[in-house]
């Protein structure tokens, strides 16, 4: 999830993206076969160009269609344990597949504080708010964290790698842990700290600067989903799995 | 005084909900490093919940020795489940997750939270979470495969199916997420009283 | 108006106080606690707490905004008042409304990835309506002229961007009483020099402000009351005229730093310098395939000791990342002794000294540390070493446990079990008082005198005239400056650190696009 300007495009209530995966975990879960998966993948390309989001679409289409022709080739193939592995891989790629792209476009359009907004209207307790906040703010800081590691473990001459940690496995796993479970519950001191000051214990229900509202194009984009998604169960007649 | 008195039993503080906040993102961070080799690797895939559960103990153990209270590892349960539900991961796996934080805070509570052995055993219950997914898998294998098979599946396809989808992986997958769990919390453990103890940073 | 009436604190000493001087003091005895403090504080005034690290300047502010006893625990006597209201009866979010508080660390102060967020956090809380917010943080971005840091992520943002935000969001809030924790700890000279023009527009806004601080030369014009504190006591309050009235030495003496930075002075004369042994011949540094820096030719000789400054985003930390052969993307040569040095020869020969030292502390106590990940380390060598940096008392601790200033001493003391011979140090004085930051000048010296090529990223005038031979000066990908740390340089290097004579040139107030850009 990005902090960034907004770019021009579409632009939806992040209610509405929840609501959009949602359907589309239903979607691959009752897709009957892999021509529906390949329908919902080009769907979700379809409203990936609203977004202006090209590259990452064409790419991801042409990425599933090769995934496809494999799938059909494996089944066609293999035998024996080989194959259960394969099914179970696949099976599980199948259906992550169209779910992971879909929110791989909400990730990339949606900002921290729309999501945390959009918890907030659907009146998520603030014990689960607080925490997803935090989290959310804390997973680029164990990046940046973690680049002064790696230069701190280099500097000892404790290689930041796989094989460094095969060769000394105790050391490595301490350089690894150490600092950044130090450095984390300092930041837990210090940000609880900087939030109480500012007034998080308040008992009133916070309010939100940033503003999400339900538009047309919400409706309209959630109306087809549903629409695909009764679809698709229709055709498959009812046969749950 | 009275006032820390009370924050001491009312529930988890502002400061137990942001900690839990931060080592969620840990926790997060490690699970998806452990796993990501083996869940992008098709003859490895049942092996993923192993992967996941071996690097985040220390962080999962940590948490506890921090916080001390009930509910702060089923947020961070809640939370992992939501965003693997977001980032749009099977949704067993992040229904499993979700589940067993639950069941693993109560089994953690069973010893007040300070109990090495529980908070262990609650470490390896969470991690099986990631089973989730292929559980469904093994409860329906013929399902699971004829999205991909389309309509026209054959019986003798299905039959296979039948053969070789044995509990013999289903054992191994369960043994190999049990096993580095269990490394992961027993590593978790020595560092809690090599390390964080001694720096005085668990509460 | 703030009352505080007969007031003694003592911190409860359990297991987690280790964590609490870690996260919050920098030094082990950072919080003595508070011994009978009476004090009264009108409305609209400006004080300034200031003393040795431990004197008790932090503990102030927390009894004002209610950290303590809410968040600390430990024995409190007397009465804190804020308008007449007993602190500690309040609930913290009705004591928000009032109090602001700004603490030192930029990092760890923002609970939003988005700056919008974060300036409305403050007001969000308080569950004011949506328009409401909207306004409040317009007006906000345009009483603090912040508005290039509107709409951005704040990972992006520099230490002293990331300070502006957190004084925005409090300043949203519009508090009676501003308390500032060592507000300049990580900021450099320009950042410092707009902190002050925020405070001052605070103050004419008729607000109470309340500063803990180390660096006190910027505060003079703002405070009207200087306080001492020595051992949890008020010595002596001061006027600033008073203030700047006292000599040096005894200034020297109470542990204070510079009042006036007009008055510091770089060394008549430089030392001879050997000849070079390190050279960098036409390097220049790449990140993220952007050049950094071109064309950077420099040698130095044994026991030289070079400072390096130029704004966030210049180049300073990708240049120390080079020296010490962590940087992978660079050109050119580096040579030691006349060889060339490639990547992991330097990377052998040199370490860094974090500014978040933390960062490079691994083991499980101070001795362990020294011989972490040596085989069959000399113990003799260790012990010498932890000896020569008075740690010897320390060798059995968790490095966490220690202040700021001994952790840096151990890594310091790692690098010198480890052999190494080009040191870097990222800013070693941030937060510092001046006992330790003379302790750290002495102990650079005695690093110099062992005959190490160390390298200095700092903003610290007042450091780099004790301690530094010469100054690089990074800009624009360049290094366009080269100065040595001698009287007949003064000009350039008082431009250098923006350090203002009477107002007259090098007027940098209006610089604020100097603290643009990323630090790494």
């Amino acid at each position: 999830m990005s902090g960034e300007r907004q770019k021009k495009g579409l632009w939806l209530d992040p209610r509405a993206k929840l609501f959009l995966i949602l359907i589309c975990v239903l979607a691959s879960m009752f897709a009957p076969s892999l021509a529906y998966q390949f329908a919902l993948v080009v769907l979700i390309a379809i409203l990936g160009t609203f977004f202006g989001k090209w590259k990452y679409v064409i790419k991801a289409v042409c990425f599933y269609a090769v995934i496809c022709v494999l799938t059909v080739w494996i089944m066609a193939e293999m035998t024996g344990t080989l194959r259960t592995m394969f099914i179970a891989f696949l099976g599980l790629f199948h259906k992550v597949y169209a779910c992971g792209m879909l929110a791989g476009i909400v990730l990339s359009t949606t900002k921290v504080n729309e999501f945390l907004s959009a918890m907030n209207r659907v009146h998520a307790p603030k014990k689960l708010v607080i925490p997803l906040a935090v989290m959310l703010r804390y997973i680029p800081t164990i990046q940046e964290d973690w680049r002064y590691i790696k230069d701190a473990m280099r500097m000892r001459d404790v290689s930041p790698s796989f094989g460094g940690f095969l060769s000394h496995p105790g050391m490595t796993v301490e350089c690894i842990y150490v600092p950044l479970m130090m450095t984390a519950s300092k930041a837990a001191d210090e940000l609880s700290i900087a939030s109480v000051t500012r007034g998080i214990e308040n008992p009133n229900p916070r309010t939100c600067l940033v503003q999400i509202k339900c538009g047309i194009a919400d409706w309209m984009i959630m109306a087809a989903a549903i629409a695909f998604l009764l679809f698709e169960l229709c055709m498959r007649g009812g046969v749950i799995g | 005084m009275k006032n820390q008195a009370n924050s001491m039993n009312k529930g988890l503080t502002v400061k137990d909900l942001v900690t839990t906040g931060i080592f969620t993102a840990l926790l997060f961070v490690f699970i998806l490093v452990g796993g990501i080799f083996f869940a992008t690797n098709p003859v490895l895939t049942f092996f993923m919940p192993a992967g996941s559960g071996l690097l985040a103990g220390p962080v999962y153990l940590l948490l506890i020795a921090k916080v001390q209270k009930r509910w702060s590892l089923s947020i961070m349960g809640i939370i992992i489940g939501i965003i693997w539900f977001v980032t749009g991961m099977h949704w067993a796996f992040a229904l499993g997750y979700l589940i067993m934080a639950i069941v693993a805070d109560f089994v953690a509570g069973a010893g007040q939270y300070k109990s090495k052995k529980f908070n262990s055993i609650a470490y390896i219950l969470f991690s099986l979470g990631g089973t989730g997914s292929y559980i469904v898998f093994f409860a329906d294998p013929n399902g699971w495969a004829q999205t991909m098979l389309g309509n026209g599946t054959e019986q003798s396809y299905i039959d296979t199916m039948q053969a070789t989808a044995n509990t013999g992986i289903l054992i191994a997958m369960f043994a190999a997420a049990i096993i580095t769990s269990a490394i992961s919390a027993f590593v978790g453990c020595k560092m809690l009283k090599k390390q964080f103890e001694k720096a005085g940073i668990t509460a | 108006m703030i009352e505080l009436e007969h007031v003694s604190f003592s911190y409860e000493v359990n297991v987690s106080e280790g964590d609490r001087e870690d996260g919050l003091g920098r030094d082990g005895q950072e919080h003595d606690g508070l011994h009978d403090i009476n004090l009264k504080i009108a409305d609209g005034e400006c004080v300034l707490f200031c003393g040795r690290s431990g004197c008790g300047k932090t503990t102030i502010t927390r009894l004002v905004n209610g950290l303590i006893p809410q968040f600390y625990q430990g024995e409190l006597h007397g009465r804190v008042l804020v308008d007449g209201q007993e602190i500690s009866n309040l609930p913290m979010y009705q004591i928000a409304a009032k109090v602001g508080s700004v603490f030192q660390n930029p990092r760890t102060q923002f609970f939003n990835v988005d700056t919008d967020s974060e300036i409305a956090f403050g007001i969000e809380n308080e569950a004011r309506p949506p328009q409401e917010l909207a306004e409040r943080v317009e007006q906000t971005t345009e009483d603090l002229h912040i508005q290039k840091l509107r709409s951005r992520n704040i990972f992006e943002l520099s230490g002293g961007e990331k300070q502006k935000i957190a004084f925005a969001s409090v300043y949203a809030m519009n508090p009676k009483i501003y308390l500032l924790d060592e507000p300049s700890s990580n900021l450099d000279m320009t950042s410092i020099q707009e902190l002050k023009e925020h405070l001052r527009l605070i103050k004419s806004q008729g607000k109470t402000i309340l500063i803990a601080e180390h660096r006190l030369y910027y505060l003079m014009e703002l405070a009207d009351r200087i306080v001492y504190l020595e051992k949890g006591q008020i010595r002596k309050i001061y006027t600033p005229e008073e203030f700047r009235k006292l000599p040096e030495a005894e200034r020297e003496h109470m542990g204070l730093r510079a009042v006036d930075l007009t008055e510091v002075l770089p060394p008549q004369k430089c030392l001879p310098v050997s000849a070079p042994i390190l050279e960098l011949q036409d390097v220049t540094l790449r990140y993220k395939k952007r050049t950094i820096l071109h064309h950077i030719a420099l040698s130095a000789a044994k026991g030289e000791v070079i400072g390096v400054v130029g704004h966030n985003g210049a180049g300073k930390t990708t240049f120390s990342r080079a020296l010490c052969g962590l940087h992978k993307d660079c050109d050119g040569q580096f040579l030691w002794d006349g060889r060339p040095m490639d990547r992991k020869a330097r990377l052998k020969k040199s370490y860094m000294v974090m500014q978040d030292v933390n960062y490079e502390l691994f083991a499980d106590s101070v001795e362990a540390e020294c011989s972490f990940g040596i085989q069959g380390p000399d113990q003799k060598l260790v012990t010498e070493t932890l000896e020569k940096l008075g740690l010897a008392s320390y060798r059995e601790q968790h490095p966490n446990t220690l202040s700021g200033g001994q952790k840096q001493r151990v890594a310091v003391a790692v690098s010198m079990i480890c052999g190494k011979n080009l040191l870097v140090f990222d800013e070693p004085t941030s937060g510092l008082d001046f006992d330790s930051m003379a302790q750290v000048a002495g102990l650079i010296r005695r690093l110099s005198d062992m005959g190490k090529v160390i390298f200095i990223v700092t903003h610290d005038f007042e450091f780099v005239c004790r301690t530094c031979s010469r100054v690089l000066h990074f800009d624009e990908g360049e290094m366009p400056d080269d100065v040595p740390v001698v009287m007949d340089a003064l000009p350039k290097l008082r431009e250098l650190f923006s350090v203002k004579v009477n107002g007259s040139e090098g007027d940098r107030e209006g610089g604020l696009g100097h603290s643009d850009g990323k630090e790494r």
